[in-house]
C-alpha cells in the first residue's frame, strides 16, 4: 500500500509541475504562432480598463445629474402647487380684492416663469440620457475584444488537448453589428492626441480652415 | 421654416429621439429616423427632406459613406448634412468638412449647440 505523500514533500513537486506545464504552454504559444495573437489580445486589455471606468463614470454622472433635475423639479412642483392653492383660497375667500392687488396676474407671471424652468430640467434629463449611445459603443468595443480573446483561448485549447480528447466548443458569443472600425468615444482624452474634447474645439477647427 | 422635413440618422434609438425632441423644441417638429445610412438613403430617395442629421458610427453604411452617397447624388446633393458623432479625432472632422458636411457636433452636445448650428445652417442657405 502507497504512503500518502505529506503536504511539505508534495510541495517542492508540485511546483516543478507547474513550472514545467508554464514551460510547455509558452512553447505550445510560440509553436503555434499564439504567443504574439494573445499579446496583442492583451495590450488591448488596459484599453479595455480605461472604457470600462469611463462607463462607470459617465453612467454615474447621468444618475447624478437626473437625480439633481428631478429635485429641482418637484421642489418647483410643490410651489406651483401651493401657490395656486394660496391664490384660490383669496379668491374664493374675497374675489374683488385678490384681482384688485393684482394677485391673479402676478401668479400667472409666476407661473410662466417656473414652469419654462421646469421645462428646462425636463430638457436636461431628456440629454442626460446620450449615455446610452456613447457608453453603448464604448461597450460594443469591451465585448469584442472578450470575444476575440475567448475565440483565441479556445482554439490554443483545441490545439493543445491531448489526443483523443475533445474539448467542448462554447456557444459562439453574440457580436455586436458589423460596423466600421472608428474610434467612437474619446474615453481618455488627456492621453490621446489630435482629437477634439468639445465644441468649441471643433468650431475653431473648422473656422482655421475656413468653414 | 417650421415647415423644413428633417431626416435625423443614428442606429441608437435613444439618441434619435433626443435629437428629434430637440428639433421640435426649437421648432422642427417635422422629422422622420433611420437607423443606419442604408435605411436613411432609401428614405432620402423616396420622400421628401431638407435637412439630414447623422451620426458617424453606425452599421451597414456609416456617416461617412452616407455623406458621399448624398453629395454624389444630383438628386440629394443640395440637402444639408450636419454630423452628430462621438468620433472627435481632428482628421474626421477636416474630412467631414471637405466632403461636404454643413456641420459637425461632437456627443455629447447641449440644445443650444444644435439650435445654433441648424440656424446657422439654414441662414447660409437662406432659409
Amino acid at each position: 500500500m502507497d504512503t500518502p505523500e505529506t503536504p511539505s514533500n508534495s510541495a517542492p513537486d508540485v511546483h516543478q509541475k507547474i513550472g514545467s506545464l508554464t514551460r510547455q504552454l509558452h512553447d505550445a504559444l510560440n509553436q503555434l504562432g499564439y504567443a504574439d495573437k494573445l499579446r496583442g489580445s492583451a495590450g488591448e486589455l488596459p484599453d479595455a480598463q480605461n472604457r470600462l471606468s469611463y462607463i462607470a463614470r459617465l453612467t454615474g454622472e447621468a444618475a447624478e445629474k437626473v437625480l439633481g433635475r428631478v429635485e429641482q423639479a418637484k421642489t418647483q412642483h410643490e410651489y406651483i402647487a401651493a401657490e395656486t392653492k394660496r391664490v384660490l383660497d383669496a379668491l374664493v375667500k374675497d374675489p374683488v380684492a385678490t384681482v384688485a392687488k393684482g394677485e391673479i396676474y402676478n401668479h400667472l407671471v409666476d407661473m410662466e416663469r417656473v414652469t419654462r424652468e421646469a421645462d428646462e430640467h425636463l430638457t436636461e434629463i431628456m440629454m442626460a440620457q446620450d449615455f446610452h449611445d456613447l457608453t453603448g459603443q464604448v461597450i460594443a468595443r469591451v465585448v469584442t475584444l472578450a470575444s476575440t480573446i475567448e475565440q483565441q483561448l479556445v482554439q490554443l485549447l483545441v490545439q493543445t488537448a491531448p489526443a483523443g480528447y475533445t474539448p467542448a466548443a462554447p456557444a459562439p458569443a453574440p457580436q455586436p453589428a458589423e460596423r466600421e472600425h472608428l474610434p467612437g468615444p474619446v474615453v481618455d482624452p488627456e492621453n490621446t492626441p489630435d482629437v477634439v474634447t468639445d465644441q468649441s474645439q471643433v468650431d475653431d477647427l473648422l473656422a482655421s480652415l475656413g468653414f | 421654416m417650421a415647415d423644413l422635413r428633417f431626416l435625423i440618422v443614428d442606429d441608437f434609438s435613444t439618441m434619435r429621439r433626443i435629437v428629434r425632441n430637440l428639433l421640435k423644441e426649437s421648432g422642427f417638429a417635422d422629422a422622420d429616423e433611420a437607423e443606419d445610412g442604408v435605411a436613411a438613403l432609401q428614405k432620402l430617395r423616396n420622400g421628401k427632406f431638407d435637412f439630414v442629421v447623422t451620426d458617424i458610427n453606425m452599421p451597414n453604411m456609416n456617416g461617412f459613406q452616407l455623406l458621399a452617397e448624398i453629395k454624389g447624388d444630383e438628386k440629394l446633393k443640395h440637402l444639408p448634412v450636419l454630423m452628430v458623432t462621438a468620433e472627435a479625432r481632428k482628421e474626421d472632422i477636416v474630412m467631414a468638412a471637405q466632403n461636404g458636411a454643413a456641420g459637425y457636433i461632437v456627443k455629447p452636445f447641449t440644445k443650444a449647440t444644435l439650435e445654433e448650428k441648424v440656424t446657422l445652417i439654414l441662414k447660409k442657405m437662406g432659409l
